[in-house]
């Protein structure tokens, strides 16, 4: 990439196409809530606490940008601090909404921390990755970022809030990434996260399609997380086998470490711990959502009904669409959580191809204005926040299209600035209000 | 730029990353919006509409005099909506305050509002309302929401029982005819379909397009507002060739016969048009388009009496076969028309003694006077002549043993009796057979159809036409659908004199023979009685007859056949007489007309023309 301080609106104090596409993005989705929730009982409130959130937005976006940001890295400890009490206080002081004791009930409004916490942690791992670049490539610097992660996902899944660290793990992974952590690194996170994935999902097949277990071979590895001893004597057979592995390399004078195989082991066994766990730990809710994933047209009435209906939402939006605060399908509440998590639906039946085209390509911009304040960037830090920050919406981005297209499980995860959440919203303001203040601070410091 | 000591590459791979993200979402929304956009908006459609199907009101049936023998009337249904009435109680408060007005079960009552909510499909509760309780029940429309009265046309049948055996009736399709419509989009699961006579085999004309009311639903099948009503379009209009003056005095006069059983059909035998067309017993119509406990009440321990008589009745035509006879008696020229022979009451045929009804005997008897006293011995002298094979031949030129053709299922062929047929089964053939064969006895099976077509023969000079009985088939636009035409099915070719001399017969019948009492003022009628003996009880009565007024040619024939009814001059002759009085009622003379005036039996003599609405008022 050819660096270019001097492009026309790159020049200012305010990334425009960053702000502009932000708050189209505000206007489209606010447009498709007032839709969606036009029949809606709880109306009033939604619409209420919208425009509350609005200007609330607008608010801390104006204050993230006009503060430097270099503050957050002198006093990350305050803003580390603050994330884990105001975490942990949610657990005593908050409300259950869903199954969930994540929000703090306020005289006019809720706020859910973690949309904060999530921020506040990009924040603490930049400055944590900046502090350490010079050790980056070893071990200790991907432990201690997890270190650092981990008590965060701990009082989450305390909520519990699942989606939450869903969307927040990928985002210490990237980055990691873009601090130039030791690849080999990363793909043992990354496969240990695989396995993990991998066992539930495995498993879940195999329930959904019972025939499979005549075989032995299938139906040993089904009952593998019944038992410790079952559990152990896999275990067993995975270092035996990797130990084989490695004497076979030997043999062959492949020069390949045994660290290798070592890890490759142990990756294997941790992932398959944790799959355990995860399966273990996943409510019926959570298992249900994975198996209509899997196979969509299981349970048409029950789990798979919402996923469907959404996909018909949008696919009647045909071209063109239905015309605003015309799509049946929507407002008539076949679409479920539709102001939420499914209001792409409401934006593709009502604007069609073209408006989800749209979104698509604001989403593109603004991610890429973000990226480009990270190359501009002063400093490491900055530079750092702003790829934690790209990462967020690049998260949240893929999972909330892929959820509705049917190209990844169900999930509760909102499209931020489309979605209806007044606290998600202040917090995804309040990122890019950071992002602005990274690029307009890309010379000195005011 | 200052040394990060950052692999910038990394940042492209990230971009790329989210690049190529957006483009898997991309072509994904092309499948499904751009692609799949009119797939998914039906499914979308669908989601949200349901439809109460509206039943067009079918085609009219008219009578060749334009009374309106079938017709629709509206009637009110009571629907229920489903999610409006959640929870229990609710739905059980509901059931029972509705079951009382409309006298219904409550349970089952209940039932169906439980069904009807719990498939979110909205549900007809109840049919045909009487009017006495539409008050009652707007009266709980406005307490229990979801509850409406819509309308619709129902078949109606003014005047019951009336020529039912042509019209046939309607009713609830079962599972077999339902599955060989389930794909036509103007049937619905409750639709109701013709299932025998002219219902049925004109069901696509009659049947019209159902109209519907469409109805936007939300996710809980909570109705929001009603998105259009589309209107039904009736079906087409049948004209019939009956007359119903004539129908009405065939229907009336069997009824009043002494079993109220058998047969009358009036053909018109310049064409073949059917002028009244009676089975008995038969049935009334109206009880299949009844529902629940009234319909129950009426069919109850009823077997439907769907034999007709007049088609599917084969019975020995005894005297009325005797035209056939004489017709080959004359043709063989063996056997002169003034040639006598003597009729002492009975026929020595050598083994055996044939008798005569007659049992004083007739004495000595020439053709004419054979035919109109009917002697029998007459026939046994005069067929020995002609000999068996003659009179089969002529039978068979007669159609014996070949249906009429007329378009209703189920038609009998009837049986020739002769020398062939007992040659085919390698049997042999007696004088007391050809004795027998003479006089309509034996083996010989004849329905009343074709006795009508027989003697529309002989008054026409020896056609046969194909009975038909539909004039003609108006759509509900006035556009012409189809017409009756005569066809000449084939034709008697007898000598003019041969014809003259029956003629002659069948008048002298009427004027001092068997037949007198279907004398009728300014008209001349030609016909021949005929008793069938029965084995199993009463012999059956038979009566052909035709009319013809000032020389014209014969504008009516007609058979009348009455089982158990004894002597065809007793039983038989009065309803033939009748018939065509009602049928020529407008070329005899004024002092007859009252008399051949009956009326339909019942109801209104012209129903409006458009009983029905024009089309659905919206939901009441």
């Amino acid at each position: 990439m050819i660096f270019t301080p001097q492009g026309g609106l790159r020049k200012g104090r305010i990334d425009w196409a960053l702000f502009l596409a932000a708050l189209l993005l505000l206007a489209l989705g606010t447009i498709a809530i007032f839709s969606s929730v036009a029949v809606l009982p709880g109306q009033a409130r939604i619409v209420r606490v919208q425009l509350i959130a609005i200007p609330l937005a607008l608010i801390a976006f104006g204050a993230a940008w006009s503060l430097n940001y270099q503050v957050y890295q002198d006093q990350w400890k305050f803003v580390y601090g603050a994330l884990l009490v105001f975490l942990a206080g949610v657990l005593f002081l908050g409300v259950v909404d869903k199954g969930a004791r994540s929000w703090y009930r306020l005289p006019y409004f809720s706020v859910q921390p973690s949309e904060f916490a999530r921020v506040g942690l990009i924040l603490v791992l930049a400055n944590f990755l900046d502090k350490r670049i010079g050790k980056i490539k070893e071990l200790q610097t991907v432990l201690g970022a997890f270190a650092l992660a981990v008590p965060v996902f701990l009082l989450l899944i305390k909520q519990p809030d699942f989606s939450a660290i869903l969307l927040t793990f990928p985002v210490v992974l990237i980055m990691l990434f873009a601090s130039g952590a030791s690849l080999f690194h990363l793909f043992i996170i990354l496969g240990y996260a695989f396995i993990s994935a991998l066992f539930p999902i495995l498993w879940s097949i195999i329930t959904l399609t019972p025939e499979l277990l005549d075989n032995t071979l299938v139906s040993y590895f089904f009952h593998l997380s019944d038992s410790w001893l079952s559990a152990s004597t896999f275990m067993a057979f995975v270092v035996f086998g990797s130990w084989l592995l490695w004497r076979l390399s030997v043999r062959l004078y492949a020069n390949v470490s045994g660290v290798y195989f070592a890890g490759a082991a142990l990756v294997l066994m941790l992932g398959f711990f944790s799959g355990i766990l995860v399966k273990n730990q996943m409510k019926e809710y959570q298992q249900k959502r994975l198996e209509v994933f899997l196979s969509p047209e299981t349970d048409p009435r029950g789990a798979g009904y919402n996923l469907l209906q959404a996909r018909i939402a949008i696919g009647s939006g045909g071209i063109l669409g239905r015309g605003i605060f015309s799509g049946t399908q929507s407002r008539l509440g076949f679409v479920p959580e539709r102001h939420t998590d499914f209001i792409l639906a409401v934006v593709g039946e009502e604007m069609g191809f073209w408006g989800m085209l749209l979104v698509t390509g604001l989403y593109a911009l603004l991610m890429r204005r973000i990226m480009q304040g990270a190359r501009l960037a002063r400093d490491r830090f900055g530079y750092l926040v702003n790829c934690g920050i790209f990462g967020m919406f690049l998260v949240y981005f893929c999972i909330n299209f892929g959820m509705l297209l049917g190209l990844s499980p169900v999930a509760g995860v909102p499209l931020p600035l489309v979605s209806y959440g007044g606290s998600n919203l202040v917090a995804t303001l309040m990122a890019l209000g950071i992002a602005e203040s990274v690029y307009a601070r890309r010379y000195a410091l005011v | 730029m200052i040394d990060r000591q950052i692999p910038q590459e990394r940042l492209d791979f990230l971009w790329l990353l989210a690049y190529a993200a957006a483009l898997v979402f991309i072509l994904r929304l092309v499948n499904l919006q751009v692609l799949g956009g009119a797939h998914y908006r039906e499914i979308a459609e669908k989601n949200r509409t349901q439809i109460i199907a509206q039943a067009a009101p079918r085609g009219r049936i008219f009578s060749s005099d334009e009374v309106a023998l079938v017709t629709s009337k509206p009637s009110f249904s009571l629907i229920y909506f489903p999610g409006q009435a959640k929870t229990v109680p609710e739905i059980d408060r509901m059931a029972r305050a509705l079951a009382r007005p409309l006298g219904a079960d409550y349970e089952a009552l209940r039932k169906s509002i439980y069904k009807a909510a719990s498939r979110e499909k909205p549900v007809r509760l109840a049919e045909n309302l009487p009017p006495k309780i539409m008050l009652a029940l707007s009266e709980l429309k406005a307490v229990y929401p979801g509850v409406d009265v819509i309308v619709e046309a129902r078949r109606y049948y003014p005047f019951g029982a009336y020529l039912s055996h042509l019209v046939g009736y309607i009713g609830k399709m079962d599972p077999r005819e339902w599955a060989s419509r389930s794909k036509d989009k103007n049937y619905s699961m409750d639709s109701r379909l013709g299932k025998a006579g002219l219902e049925q085999m004109y069901e696509r004309e009659l049947k019209g397009k159902d109209g519907g009311i469409y109805l936007e639903v939300d996710s809980r099948g909570k109705l929001n507002r009603v998105l259009e009503s589309r209107k039904w379009v009736p079906g087409a209009d049948i004209f019939l060739t009956i007359d119903s003056k004539a129908q009405a005095a065939a229907e009336e006069g069997l009824q009043k016969s002494v079993s109220g059983k058998g047969a009358v059909v009036a053909l018109d035998p310049r064409t073949g048009a059917v002028l009244a067309f009676v089975s008995m017993p038969d049935y009334d119509p109206n009880m299949f388009v009844l529902s629940g406990a009234e319909k129950e009440g009426l069919a109850a321990g009823k077997i439907l009496p769907e034999f007709n008589v007049a088609l599917q009745g084969s019975y020995p035509p005894g005297s009325i076969f005797k035209i056939v006879t004489a017709a080959a008696v004359l043709e063989s020229g063996r056997v002169r028309p003034d040639e006598k022979f003597h009729c002492p009451g009975w026929y020595d045929a050598g083994s055996r003694v044939f008798k005569c009804w007659e049992k004083k005997g007739h004495g000595d008897v020439a053709f004419v006077e054979g035919l109109s006293k009917s002697c029998d011995v007459y026939f046994y002298n005069a067929s020995q002549r002609a000999g068996a094979l003659a009179i089969e031949r002529q039978a068979r030129a007669f159609r014996l043993g070949q249906i009429s053709g007329i378009q209703l299922p189920g038609e009998k062929p009837g049986n020739v009796f002769g020398p062939s047929l007992r040659a085919a089964r390698k049997s042999y053939w007696f004088i007391g057979d050809t004795l027998n064969q003479a006089i309509g006895q034996g083996e010989t099976l004849m329905t009343p159809i074709q006795a009508a077509g027989e003697i529309a023969a002989v008054a026409n000079g020896g056609i046969f036409h194909r009975p038909y009985y539909v004039d003609r088939v108006v759509k509900s636009d006035g556009q012409l659908f189809y017409k009756g035409e005569p066809r000449t099915l084939s034709r008697v070719e007898l000598k003019d004199g041969t014809w003259e001399l029956i003629r002659e017969g069948l008048r002298s019948v009427v004027l001092e023979g068997t037949g007198q009492a279907a004398k009728i003022a300014g008209a001349e009628i030609y016909g021949k009685t005929g008793t069938a003996q029965n084995p199993q009880g009463k012999d059956h009565a038979w009566f052909v007859a035709y009319a013809t007024v000032n020389n014209e040619p014969a504008k009516i024939a007609v058979a009348v056949l009455v089982e158990h009814g004894e002597h065809g001059a007793s039983a038989a002759v009065p309803i033939a007489k009748a018939v065509i009085e009602a049928a020529l009622r407008a070329e005899l003379p004024s002092g007859n007309k009252r008399a051949a005036d009956p009326g339909p039996p019942q109801g209104p003599k012209l129903p409006p023309p458009a009983a029905v609405p024009a089309g659905v008022r919206g939901i009441l």
